[in-house]
């Protein structure tokens, strides 16, 4: 009973939040002049309920998890790695370049060396903050973003100059040899891709569920210095966190660039980005690895619907951002908590009345 | 290298990272940690140029534009304060909104970015000073800037003042070391702290009509640039002391400069130079933290 209660508290903790985003997002469309319910319909008419566009929203959400899971195993121990959509640049921009500059080489050994190098940028990427925070005490969350902004312009300045791609029209590199790619499979959009995310996913879930790191997440963010006190080497647990994160954002960046987008752009992530996508993922999942697979197949639904609701339903796609950030500033409190007792609440309100009409006769 | 171009952009670029610092200190120092800086900077950037736009009122435009800023410090208060909330949370989740409405709204009215060129003449607000525009070299980087740089350098003493003068700012400080003290003599917490977003608000609502309406009289999507963090990492270099933070804020600001005046003639690899105030930024804060480990003599792991 009280497993039940439990999952059935953190089910509407989950859903209230969207409920509620949603129905302040369809005020926004009424206001523009559109009607809400078919805009939402568009949205996820051809992305959940078509097995084409099923497998489309598959394939675009195994980036999606692998973000999803990296912000979660920092996040669940307070360790606030903002950084994860830095990381996945990085890791994208070192796969492309991989991938164009081996000529002719054998397709399975490109595609290891591809993915593999993208996971070293990564985590590379994220053991600065991580050596910061967990060896001089600089506020992790402010050095990530900041590494962000800077390595989003070096990507920037080296894709317009050295890597640039003289032949194409737009800042772009080259594309990546046909041997780095991922082929899709059977007609459909999926690709390898999401069988080894698939993999990666249930490696993380033995590590948050069965494994002691996953343990001593859990226990270093709900008291540090509990943690520390009762043996814990919480320097070091920050740095394995940061780097399984910055390797998950890698692997999520060189994948997505070796079954989507092929080369690099100055939009590659998209906006607001897969890396914070990511966040809204992981709230949304409640940092535990089944909530986080549902979340992020709910809401590769919903980014490949708004592609449709501006070209059907006149109403700007970016709609799909003011949702998100909607249901993130909703996250960010619980609706009920442990101690909001709302069945016991009906119970007794429901006895009582029942008691009272008794009494009555 | 021209020196004098170099300092009146110091100054320029100082004055909205000032103006945020500023704000944020407050809720720093009553113990919520304001990341919705960044967003609310946008949101004022953004809606000062839309009002101005549709008003055709310069006055007009930053009344409104402080008015909705306050709307946003009320919702993040009622996040992380009544609500208990994450600050972290709800202060990333609003600077995502702010970015998303704003480009929604660019998307929806049909316009690449607001321009009120005809409204607002930029080379007339910026403010002559009598006396001091006559000396040699200090003259031309001192005078000449808008109104709202010249508020945020004297607004450094007015907090100054509240902070460590006031009533108020006594209580902001106690609320933020002991809680429970506070609620023992009798000090509505929510309410100081309450206050002390909603300072924050109005301070980077300023920041904002600098940065678009008063310099360039233009909104672009993304112009805030981090502007908002970097007040937070200049506020934590300082701990939320109005004057130092102010120092890491003109410093932050040169940094921005030397980034635009170097870039000037760089050619193909100008953008290397715009890294380096983050850099600086990351490099400062790491030196600051490790000083204050140093002088720290709490044992073991403590994580803020």
């Amino acid at each position: 009973m009280n497993k039940v209660r439990k999952l059935g508290l953190s089910l509407l903790n989950s859903l209230l939040p969207v409920l509620c985003a949603f129905a302040i997002g369809a005020v926004i469309i009424l206001i523009i002049g559109q009607n809400p319910l078919t805009t939402y319909w568009i949205m996820i008419k051809n992305t959940l309920f078509t097995w084409k566009g099923f497998m489309k929203t598959l394939h675009y959400a195994s980036p999606l998890i692998l973000t999803g899971l990296a912000i979660a195993i920092t996040f669940k121990a307070n360790i606030f790695n903002m950084g994860v959509e830095g990381q996945l640049l990085g890791g994208a921009f070192a796969s492309c370049i991989i991938g164009f500059s081996l000529k002719s080489m054998n397709p399975t050994a490109h595609v290891i060396i591809c993915l593999l190098s993208g996971i070293i940028v990564g985590m590379l990427f994220a053991l600065v903050p991580a050596i910061l925070k967990a060896y001089f005490h600089v506020n992790e969350m402010v050095v990530t973003l900041m590494l962000n902004y800077a390595i989003a312009k070096i990507l920037q300045v080296l894709a317009s100059t050295v890597f640039r791609d003289k032949a194409a029209g737009y800042v772009a590199t080259s594309p990546i040899e046909s041997s780095a790619m991922f082929n899709r499979i059977g007609g459909t959009s999926i690709t390898l891709f999401f069988p080894i995310t698939i993999v990666v996913f249930i490696a993380m879930y033995f590590v948050f569920k069965k494994s002691r790191l996953g343990y001593e997440i859990t226990a270093i963010g709900r008291n540090t210095e509990f943690a520390e006190a009762s043996g814990m080497n919480v320097r070091r647990k920050i740095i394995y966190m940061m780097l399984i994160s910055g390797a998950l954002s890698g692997l999520a960046g060189a994948g997505f660039m070796m079954s989507e987008k092929f080369k690099y752009t100055l939009d590659f992530s998209g906006s607001p980005g897969l890396g914070w996508d990511g966040m809204l993922i992981a709230l949304l999942g409640g940092h535990d690895p089944i909530g986080i697979l549902i979340a992020a197949v709910f809401y590769s639904a919903l980014k490949t619907g708004s592609d449709s609701i501006g070209i059907f339903a006149n109403v700007p796609k970016e709609i799909v951002a003011v949702i998100q950030g909607l249901m993130i500033l909703f996250l960010s409190i619980r609706f009920i908590d442990q101690r909001t007792k709302v069945f016991e609440n009906f119970k007794t309100r429901f006895i009582s009345k029942k008691a009272q009409t008794e009494e009555v006769q | 290298m021209d020196y004098q171009r170099l300092l009146y952009d110091a100054i320029s670029c100082g004055a909205p990272i000032i103006l945020c610092v500023l704000g944020g200190n407050f809720a720093h120092k009553a113990n919520v940690l304001n990341i919705a800086l960044e967003g609310m900077l946008l949101m004022g950037a953004f809606t000062s140029v839309l009002f101005t736009m549709l008003t055709k009122n310069i006055l007009l435009g930053i009344l409104i534009c402080i008015l909705i800023n306050l709307i946003w410090g009320i919702v993040f208060s009622v996040m992380c304060v009544t609500k208990k909330g994450n600050p972290i949370i709800a202060g990333l989740a609003v600077n995502m909104l702010a970015t998303a409405i704003c480009a929604f709204l660019l998307k929806v009215l049909g316009m690449a970015n607001l321009n009120v060129n005809s409204i607002v003449n930029v080379a007339g607000l910026k403010i002559q000073i009598p006396v001091i525009n006559q000396i040699p070299f200090i003259g031309g980087i001192i005078s000449g800037h808008p109104l709202m740089t010249y508020v945020s350098f004297i607004a450094i003493f007015v907090m100054w003042v509240i902070m460590y003068k006031t009533k108020f700012g006594v209580y902001v400080r106690v609320v933020g070391e002991n809680e429970d003290a506070a609620v023992s003599v009798g000090i509505n917490v929510n309410r100081i702290r309450y206050i002390a977003v909603l300072i924050g608000a109005v301070c980077s609502a300023l920041a904002g009509i600098n940065l678009s309406l008063e310099k360039m009289a233009l909104f672009t999507n993304d112009m805030s640039a981090g502007i908002g963090f970097i007040a937070i990492a200049a506020i934590f270099c300082g701990s939320g002391r109005p004057g130092l933070t102010s120092i890491y804020a003109i410093i932050f600001g040169l940094a921005q400069s030397l980034a635009i005046n170097l870039s000037i003639s760089a050619g193909a690899y100008s953008g290397l130079f715009n890294t380096i105030p983050y850099f600086m930024i990351v490099f400062i804060l790491a030196v600051v933290s490790i000083i204050k480990m140093k002088n720290n003599r709490v044992r073991g792991f403590k994580n803020e």
